[in-house]
């Protein structure tokens, strides 16, 4: 992706998130056959694949009629808990903490090209030695989730119905044990590497704050028995926190290179189609609204409209609500494995419909994800994807309001704008899922090219 | 679950060969007998799943890869470096020498525009334009994961970016590496030969005969099941998926015995078919990847 801000005065006074790298995995997915959905969509994206799969077989459990069990709920959310825990950790280590900490001299990967490092020698050494520690805890929890899911990334346990595997005990105790590990690292390592960054760069606690408008669909919530671990679906749009209508969710392609009958649309109605030389689109990311608004996702939107972060909006509230969100979420698999009985047998065999519609709903590593779609012939004739890029990274509609990244950049005071640091932090707190490069223009003329990290 | 292919002596020594690879590459590395080359590894079209794979791999694993064994010069998801110096870095490898990897398919569609990487002296580079431009050149091209190597997800009907695998656009060899994502001992196994001994032996869809030469079906734990007939109806049950549209006996992968994420599991291990994802066709000519009504 790319940024296109106009900086006058050192204030960025405008901006504009660009996606550049079209995938049309909507179109795709006309004509094939429903279960194969649920493989099909992880590819979209190689570090959050299970939340597609978690997506689309819930959105093919509303369209077939299927109930999930509750111990086929625990064991799916544990691998999709295994996925937080392996994003959060690769996202804080190895995105967020180069653009804070100075990295072994010597290695083109850790060679860059802006010098506003502030830790103490001593302090930095320590999180450069985190940095590559994480990578063995990033790595079992991709490994926590290849127990139950089969493999990493891309899995295949999770299914309609719940998952396709039963648990071994043997299985419930090898994820406990490496969780236990994971979470030491998390409370010991990651959560004081956090806070300590953030005591350094404390003017990040007023840069980047956004509407402070958030969404979730819910996550870990809504269990018979245990009832809501983390959040229910919810909104604060209106400055109060109210429960979530997904009726309200509407997507436009009015910035966006793509022509539709209607450039404002429900996610059941048409899929546009893309058109690269649409005159006034700037970037491959839609716009969804919530009730005509821009809205913010993630694990900040979480842990605020849940109660459990409350100390502000901004860059660094987005990352430490992150690395926070990384020990609830170990603590309440936790709970989840020590609930679930070993050997029950969840799958059946289940039949398509002529014709059926769907939706699901679930908040991910990143925020909100949908998955819309209607069967028609016993095959799939729409398919509808909204991620949670596409809310944080959203384009402008007719109104010209910016997206909540674009929002968040707005305003800044960049400090040398030979080396505008200050656009690459703030869009990496949103932890944006585009693999790309970033490119800062200023007035229209350029100035120099950032990358974001996926 | 597999115990009995782990006993085998020859297949217990196939499972250890990427590690043992890469511990002599990089002892020799050490010991100055090979230089530490250079490697680009460039995302196309696709998810970055196989630089995520990379980065789970375990004995060997990607810290050794890329602190010992060569130069990591580029990789977008994984530099420090912002945009602007990260591309002048790219292009300042042309000209030198350089293993290149690539992961995704190449989006022609519009010359390219449907997948722009990146911004070099205030001009748009294509993925397109960039494959074309650092494979050509390379001192060997590595394709991994199945939109590398065949266009894969990225190039499925109706292939609305008008993807293509990188040999397509190159006039050269390419090695394969399919897999969806390629697994980590698959590519570190394979770079470690070349610095080695130059191009491993491949077969005749350019994949390393060591990691690709027998079909799952034929290594597959469940093969009795089938031998007998026995087959399950439903997932999670016990018997051959073959009916549920496994599609182990057409895919050639070393699964079966190297499994994933620290060896933990597999798609089978995990009840679910095979969806031939390391095959070419994938998925398109792989689906149904699930089918309840074959007889």
């Amino acid at each position: 992706m790319g940024i296109n801000a106009d900086i006058d005065h050192n204030i960025v006074t405008d901006a504009r998130t660009e996606g550049l790298l079209f995938r049309g995995f909507e179109k795709m997915l006309e004509g094939r056959n429903p279960f194969d959905a649920v493989y099909f969509t992880q590819r979209i994206c190689g570090i959050c694949s299970t939340a597609h799969s978690i997506a689309s077989s819930m959105a093919l459990e509303e369209a077939l009629g299927i109930a999930v069990s509750q111990q086929g709920r625990y064991l799916r959310d544990i691998i999709h808990g295994c996925e937080f825990l392996q994003n959060h950790i690769r996202h804080f280590y190895q995105f967020t903490v180069p653009d804070f900490i100075r990295l072994p001299e010597g290695n083109a990967l850790f060679e860059t090209d802006h010098h506003d490092f502030r830790l103490p020698k001593q302090r930095n050494d320590r999180i450069t030695r985190h940095y590559f520690d994480s990578l063995q805890y990033s790595r079992s929890a991709h490994e926590m989730l290849a127990i139950l899911g089969g493999k990493a990334p891309h899995n295949h346990g999770i299914f309609p119905g719940g998952v396709t595997a039963p648990a071994a005990p043997e299985k419930v105790a090898g994820m406990r044990s490496l969780l236990l590990n994971i979470r030491r690292f998390i409370c010991d390592q990651m959560i004081p590497d956090a806070y300590t960054i953030a005591d350094y760069y404390k003017e990040y606690f007023e840069i980047g704050q956004g509407y402070g408008n958030f969404l979730t669909f819910g996550c870990f919530n809504g269990y018979e028995k245990l009832g809501t671990l983390y959040v229910d679906p919810l909104e604060s749009g209106s400055g109060r926190i109210t429960k979530l209508d997904p009726g309200e969710i509407t997507e436009n392609v009015y910035s966006s290179w793509y022509t539709a009958k209607s450039e404002t649309d429900t996610p059941y109605q048409a899929v546009p189609e893309p058109d690269r030389k649409k005159s006034g689109a700037y970037s491959w990311v839609k716009a969804p609204r919530y009730r005509g608004l821009p809205y913010e996702v993630g694990p900040l939107a979480r842990m605020w409209l849940c109660g459990q972060y409350r100390h502000g909006i901004s860059s660094m509230d987005r990352t430490l609500a992150r690395v926070l969100e990384a020990r609830k979420i170990a603590d309440i698999l936790l709970v989840l494995l020590e609930n679930v009985i070993p050997g029950v047998c969840i799958q059946k065999e289940y039949e398509v419909p002529q014709s059926a519609r769907g939706a699901g709903l679930i908040d991910t590593t990143r925020g909100a994800l949908g998955h819309w779609i209607k069967i028609e012939n016993r095959v799939l004739s729409l398919y509808q994807i909204i991620t949670p890029s596409a809310w944080n990274l959203s384009t402008r509609g007719p109104d010209n309001l910016p997206g909540p990244g674009e929002k968040a950049m707005i305003g800044t005071k960049i400090r040398n704008s030979d080396a505008p640091v200050e656009l690459g932090r703030i869009i990496r707190s949103f932890d944006p899922c585009v693999s790309c490069a970033t490119h800062v223009y200023s007035n229209g003329n350029f100035v120099k090219t950032i990358q974001v990290m996926p | 679950m597999n115990r009995s292919n782990d006993s085998c002596p020859n297949l217990s020594i196939r499972l250890e060969t990427a590690s043992v690879l890469v511990h002599k590459a990089i002892g020799a590395v050490k010991r100055n007998r090979i230089p530490r080359r250079n490697l680009i590894w460039l995302e196309l079209t696709g998810c970055s799943g196989n630089t995520i794979s990379l980065l789970d791999g375990f004995h060997p694993d990607f810290k050794s890869m890329a602190t010992q064994m060569v130069n990591l010069l580029y990789s977008n998801s994984l530099m420090a470096a912002e945009g602007e110096a990260a591309m002048e870095r790219l292009f300042g490898a042309i000209g030198g020498d350089y293993i290149l990897a690539a992961e995704g398919a190449a989006a022609t569609k519009d010359n390219g525009l449907y997948n722009i990487i990146g911004r070099w002296r205030g001009r748009p580079v294509t993925a397109y334009e960039a494959i074309q431009k650092f494979g050509e050149q390379a001192a060997c091209v590595i394709a991994v994961g199945t939109c590398a190597s065949d266009g894969g997800v990225s190039a499925a009907r109706p292939n609305p970016a008008e993807c293509v695998g990188i040999q397509s656009l190159l006039d050269r060899k390419v090695i394969k590496l399919p897999g969806c994502p390629c697994h980590p001992d698959w590519f570190l196994g394979t770079l470690a030969y070349f610095l080695l001994f130059g191009e491993p032996e491949l077969d005749e869809r350019q994949r390393p005969l060591m990691f690709y030469s027998t079909l799952i079906h034929d290594l597959c734990p469940r093969r009795p099941y089938f031998d007998r007939g026995i087959f399950a109806s439903r997932l999670g049950e016990k018997g051959c998926m073959f009916k549920l549209g496994c599609r182990g006996p057409v895919t050639r992968a070393d699964c079966p015995i190297r499994k994933w994420n620290g060896r933990v599991n597999w798609p089978i291990g995990d009840s679910s078919p095979c969806i031939g994802c390391a095959m070419f066709g994938f998925p398109d000519a792989m689906e149904p990847f699930i089918s309840y009504d074959t007889t």
